[in-house]
Order: C-alpha cells, then structure tokens, then sequence
C-alpha cells in the first residue's frame, strides 16, 4: 500500500465518523418514524390497545371509495393552486415594487408585510374569525357600506361555495410577507448596471421584471416554491382545525384534518396513517413534478 | 464502507428494541412509604379541578396506605394518550366519550376496558348501602355504562345534567308568550317571532343536536325504537317515526337564525349562544353547563335563564329530555384495578357527592336534588315536572373506517340549514352508515 492510500482511507474513515451523529439523528427522528407510518398503515388498530391486526392493503382500497377522503383531496389542491399562484405572484410584485421603486417608508412596509408570518395559526384564526364575522365583521360591515346595507349579509363560514376561499385569503394573508422578503433579498443581489443597460435599450419597467429579475432569481423561486407547496399542507390543516374544523358538513375537510379525525375521533389509526401515506406519497411526487417543470438553464452573469 | 452501512442499519432495526426496554424503568410502584401510588387521570372542565384535589386528599386521609397521583388535565387525551400508547396507563380515567379526540371510544371500540360491575355490590366507604342503592335507577342499564350490551358494566356514571331547550324566560314574561308545549305551538310561536324579527332557534355547533335527536327519536317513535336506532337496527331508518324526526329538524333548520351556520365551529359557537342572551334567537339546544359558559357574557334586560324539554308531538304524547353523563373507566392494563374500583366506589360517598356539588358537579345520586341550590333546582327538577329521560347512546362496533355516525347524523344539520343538502339525501347518508356499522356491531 502505498502512503498516499494509507492517507487516503484514514481521510474516509474520519468523514465516516464525522457523518455518524447527523446519520443517527436523522433515521431516528424521519428514517424510522416515517417507516413506521408505512407498516402501520397496513394495521387495523386503534392507537392506544395491543390489539394489532395486519389487514396488508386493505386500508389503502377502502381510502380510493371513500367519499369524505376524496372531497379533502379536492379541497387541499384547491388550496393548494390558488393559494401557490395568488401567494407567489403577490410576494414576487410587492418585493418588486419595494426593491426597485423609489418608495417612502420601504423599512416600514417591509415590517408590516411580514407581521402576520410571526403570529401562530390560532391568531390568525382569531383575527380572520372577526373579519369574516357575519354580523359585525369587518368585510360584511364594509360590503354593506357599498351595498347601502341593502344586500344580504355573505356568510365567510358559513356558505359552502364560499368558506374554502375565506379560508385561502387567511394563507395567503399569512405567508406573502414572509416569501416577499425572500424574493427581496435575492433581488438586490441583481446588478443595478442590468437594469440601466436595459433602460437605455428602452425597455420598460414590466419587460425588466420579466426580462431580468424573475430569470435571475429563477433558482430562488423554485426552492421556495417546492418549499411553500409543502407547507400549505400543514398551514391549511392548522387554519381549518382552528377557524371551522372542517366544516359546514366537510367543506373544509383538508388532507390533515381528515386523517386526524380518522385517526382519533373515529378510532381508525391504521387508516389514519394510510392517509399520512398517501400524503407523503403526494407531496413526494407534487415536488417532484414542480421541480421538473421549472428546470431552467440556469443564468450566470 | 459497506460494512459501515450494514453496521449502522442494524443498529437502526435494534433501536426500537431499546426504546421499549427504556419506558419501563422508571415505572413507580409504590413511592418511598411502601404507599401504593394510584394514578388517577382526570379531565378538567368547566367544573375545575380543585374539586379533584380536594376529593383525592380526602380519599388519602381514610385509605393511609394508598397514595394518589392525579393528573387534572384540559387536553387529558394529549397528556396520557402518548404514555398509554408506550405502555403506561392510568389507573382510573375520568374522561366521557363525545371528545374529539376520541380516547374512550377508541378504548371501547378496542376492548380495552376493565370490568368495573363488581362495584355495584360494593358497600360505599363508610356508609351502610351499595353503590347499586345509592345511584338513581336507570343509569347503569345503559350503552353509556354497557358498551357491549351485556351485563357487564365497564363504564360508571359520573357528573350528569338534563339536556333541552334554554330560552330567555325573561322575554317571554316580557312578550307576555306562552312557552311552547307542543311542536305545532313552537312553530305558531316562530310566526310570531319572525314579525317581531327574531329567529325561532340557533344551536353552538350541528353536533349538539345529539341530544335533541336522540330525544326526538322517544317521541316519535318510542323508547324501543329508539333503541333500535342506537343498535343500527336493519331499515330503522327508513322507518315513518324516523323521517318524522328528520323532517321536524328540517323544520328547525328553516327557522334558523340566518347566521349560525358561519359560527357553529368549535371557535366561534359563543356567538350562536349570545343570540340567546341578545334576544336574536329563541331557543337553542344545550345541557346545564351553557350558564356557567355564558357566566360573564352581556344579556339583555330582565334576562333570565328557562329551560325546558322538548315540546310533545301533541297534547296528549310524552315530552322527553336527554340525561347526558360523564364516565370514569379503568383501562384493562391498569396496574392497580382493585385500588382503582375501590377509589371509584369512593366517588359515591356523601363526603365526595358534597365536595363534587360545591363545584356544580352533580352526580346520579338518590336524593340528590335535596342539594341542589338556584338554577341548578329548576335544571333538574325538569323529570320532576313530566319530562321523561332518555339515556345512553350509539351501541358501541368496531372502528369503521371513513364511517362515522354523528358526522352523518348531526354534522349534516349544518347543510340542511343551508339547503346544500335535502332531507332525501340525509336519510340515505344516514341509512348507509347505519348499514356499515350495523356489521361492525360488538357482539
């Protein structure tokens, strides 16, 4: 063997050593929780008793024909797209705005637009509770302002054509401030000669947006787009679980909701977990999907 | 490198192991006086939880070589649900079924129940009757306290109250209206009410009509049908009594004031019982702990609480009210099962009844309305004046997945009100899920 071997592997062998306690860390706290999720799903069982019953994949053919499963489903994409497209275009606008245009009180704006991304769900829930409230909220007072008290009162929480949607605004309410202030940071990053070089050529405020800032900061909006994707999943089920738990009569049920109330309140854990499966499976392949579809050559300066 | 891989996956599969060895250790049998500990896990509700406390001191002080550790929680399922899940349960669990979470349905849908009827025929601590002579008749021949329909109780009964209709007395002194008796006057009673614009009814949330249901079940069909509609009897829904019921929620539904759909959610359901106060709404169903809730909310002027059963289907037809319960229950792996009975029978003595009434808990004991003091007199003194009581609950199946029976039977109120639904499509939800389950029933 020769010296630079010898070298070599006590190199390997202390990198080994080295990843070992992050290794332990992560199969103990994801590795074999999730796992563990998988085998569960394939029980029938309550949760708290011995009473264990392997019942393979039967969990996962009752979840395809069940009903309430499929309208969680429904209204977690639902969520999911209007929420990601209204959340992306209004954080991407305003951090725009804020970092480009000659603007008083940028400090101050910025402060306020991420206020709501430190409040807990339970908050939120509270203060949309009394914006959406049907008889002295602050949206049916200021409708009828309009209407001249003459229409009749929108009930936020209450129609079922409608209370998905109330539900969307407080996400997006929630998350722009935080995702504007990423978009911020990135952008200032982008070489002000860009945009002079691009004015002289004569282009246009909005042809520079496109042109220039959204092509160079590509690489940020993908991560954070796969990163919000994910996290409305969890938003939405705190919002839901706080604001209507799930109602009018399942109007709201989100993927989460759902599974907690299988997986508790109807004493169904094993099912519960299939739909945590299926939710991993989902969001597993949504990611996958959207950091396919966004791939770009990426632009180096 | 290899090796290092095989090495470390091993040692993954071997941690479990480790963990479930881990949980036990700790485990205290009897503390340093050689005193038996009794865990005891309570649920702390509106009632509070100093009544436990001093409950627990008091059973100390007559059984010196019993130590109790008590767990008076708001989020009990949270705090015990985890340790029971690794194997360490409480000895006595204070904890009704209705809960979100469902700790107690899961542990009866699971057989996980200890046999408490040997309890029964125990003497209550120091006085000279059983605990079958001291409860009021009727309560434990239910499927509240017999699950499994059998003779065996596995469930005692705790804290109860009547549930009904709560209306403003004072408003209808005021009106100079009479308290509807019948369904006919309550609707006549609901012109009247809308001329003058207020709503005939609200409710907190759909799954309050649990109560009205089960009691409008008795009236139109009868006890024993609606029995059968707790077993998830074949066809009982389709039955004439049946679509009486639904039809007449139907009815409430359109009566409704027009806003508590948006509010019957877990976080704003105050608003719809505010509507009583405000005179906005005339009657909402709920049981006795409404007044404490409401405690310390604005009323109108002369407000006063009324409360009443059910109105009859007509003059001559009986009037029913739901008794709603509390359970105490000792899981089957408990440790300490005969000190846990034995704890249990003591809830029933005077000294325990009286401590437990000072805070408003009022448990099934004959006799018991000679404590009573206030509204609590008028609240449960309703079967003294003609009401009769109906008790107990759904028969207990195994889980059913995706099929839950209150989803179905009151979550729905919230879509007939809002006319998402018809009563058609009700009764066929409600029909299959009677079916589904109707397989899974315990045998």
């Amino acid at each position: 063997m020769t010296e630079f071997m010898r070298k070599h592997k006590g190199r390997r062998a202390f990198l080994s050593v080295c990843t070992i306690p992050a290794l332990i860390l992560f199969s103990v706290f994801m590795l074999y929780p999730t796992l563990n999720i998988f085998i569960i799903s394939m029980y029938k069982w309550g949760g708290y008793s011995q009473h264990r019953e392997f019942v393979g994949l039967d969990n996962f053919v009752k979840l395809f024909s069940d009903a309430k499963f499929w309208q969680s489903f429904q209204n977690t994409v639902l969520l999911i797209v209007i929420v990601t497209i209204v959340t992306m275009a209004m954080a991407l606008l305003t951090a725009a705005v804020l970092t480009r245009e000659k603007l008083r009180f940028k400090g101050f704006f910025r402060v306020v637009f991420y206020i709501p991304n430190i409040l807990s769900a339970v908050v939120i829930a509270a203060i949309f509770s009394a914006v959406y409230d049907p008889s002295r909220g602050l949206l049916n007072t200021l409708l009828s302002f309009f209407t001249g008290g003459s229409a009749g009162q929108v009930l936020w929480l209450g129609d079922q054509k409608v209370v998905i949607y109330s539900i969307a605004i407080a996400m997006i309410w929630q998350a722009v401030g935080y995702y504007m202030v990423m978009y911020t940071a990135s952008m200032s990053s982008v070489p002000e000669s860009m945009y002079e070089a691009a004015s002289l050529e004569g282009a246009g405020r909005v042809r520079q947006f496109f042109s220039i800032t959204i092509p160079l900061i590509w690489t940020n909006i993908r991560t954070t787009l796969t990163f919000f994707i994910i996290s409305s999943i969890n938003i939405s089920f705190l919002l839901v679980r706080a604001m209507t738990s799930g109602g009018p009569d399942g109007s709201t049920e989100v993927f989460l909701s759902y599974m907690y109330k299988q997986a508790y309140t109807n004493s169904s854990y094993g099912y519960g977990m299939a739909i945590g499966v299926l939710v991993f499976l989902f969001s597993f392949a949504l990611s996958g999907i959207i950091n396919l579809v966004t791939r770009r050559d990426s632009v180096d300066l | 490198m290899k090796r290092f891989v095989a090495l470390f996956c091993a040692l993954i599969l071997t941690l479990p192991l480790l963990a479930s060895c881990g949980t036990r250790e700790d485990d205290k049998d009897k503390d340093s006086d050689g005193k038996t500990i009794l865990k005891v896990a309570v649920l702390e509700s509106a009632y509070g939880k100093k009544m436990w406390e001093n409950v627990a001191a008091a059973y100390e002080a007559d059984h010196t070589d019993v130590k109790i550790e008590l767990t008076a929680e708001k989020n009990l399922e949270d705090v015990i649900g985890s340790k029971m899940k690794s194997g360490d349960y409480p000895d006595v669990v204070h904890l009704a079924t209705g809960r979100e979470a469902g700790l107690t349905e899961t542990m009866i849908r699971e057989n996980s129940l200890a046999d408490l009827s040997d309890i029964l025929d125990e003497k209550v601590f120091g006085e000279d009757v059983s605990v079958k002579d001291k409860l009021i008749e009727g309560f434990t021949d239910t499927a509240a306290t017999h699950p499994y329909d059998d003779d065996s109780m596995y469930m005692a009964p705790m804290f109860y109250g009547p549930c009904g209709l709560f209306y403003n007395a004072g408003l209808f002194a005021q009106k100079n209206w009479t308290v509807p008796t019948t369904w006919d006057e309550m609707w006549e009673l609901g012109q009247k009410a809308e001329a003058e614009g207020m709503a005939l009814f609200t409710y907190p949330t759909a799954g309050y009509f649990d109560s009205l249901m089960f009691a409008l079940l008795c009236e139109t069909g009868g006890v024993d049908f609606y029995n059968d509609c707790m077993r998830y009897k074949e066809g009982v829904w389709e039955d004439k009594n049946a679509r009486e019921a639904l039809d007449i929620v139907a009815r409430i539904a359109s009566y409704t004031e027009p806003t508590t759909v948006a509010n019957a959610n877990n976080d704003n359901y105050l608003k719809n019982q505010q509507l009583i106060l405000d005179n906005k709404a005339l009657f909402m169903p709920s049981g006795t702990w409404v007044v404490g809730e409401m405690a310390d909310a604005p009323r109108s002027e002369g407000f006063e609480w009324g409360f009443m059963a059910l109105p009859a289907i007509d003059s001559d037809s009986d009037r029913y009210s739901y008794t709603y319960f509390e359970q105490i229950w000792v899981p089957e792996n408990a440790k300490h099962k005969d000190e846990a009975k034995d704890f249990i029978a003591y809830l029933y003595t005077d000294k325990a009844v009286k401590i437990f009434a000072e805070s408003g808990a009022i448990q099934p004991i004959q006799g018991v309305s000679e404590i009573l003091e206030g509204e609590n007199k008028l609240f449960y003194s309703i079967y003294d004046t003609g009401a009769k009581p109906v008790l107990g609950g759904f028969a207990a199946t195994d889980p059913v997945e995706g099929v839950s029976m209150t989803d179905t039977l009151f979550g729905t109120v919230n879509s007939i009100v809002s006319g998402d639904k018809t009563v058609d499509e009700w009764q066929n939800a409600i029909k299959k899920a009677n079916d589904s389950l109707r397989k899974a029933l315990k045998k």
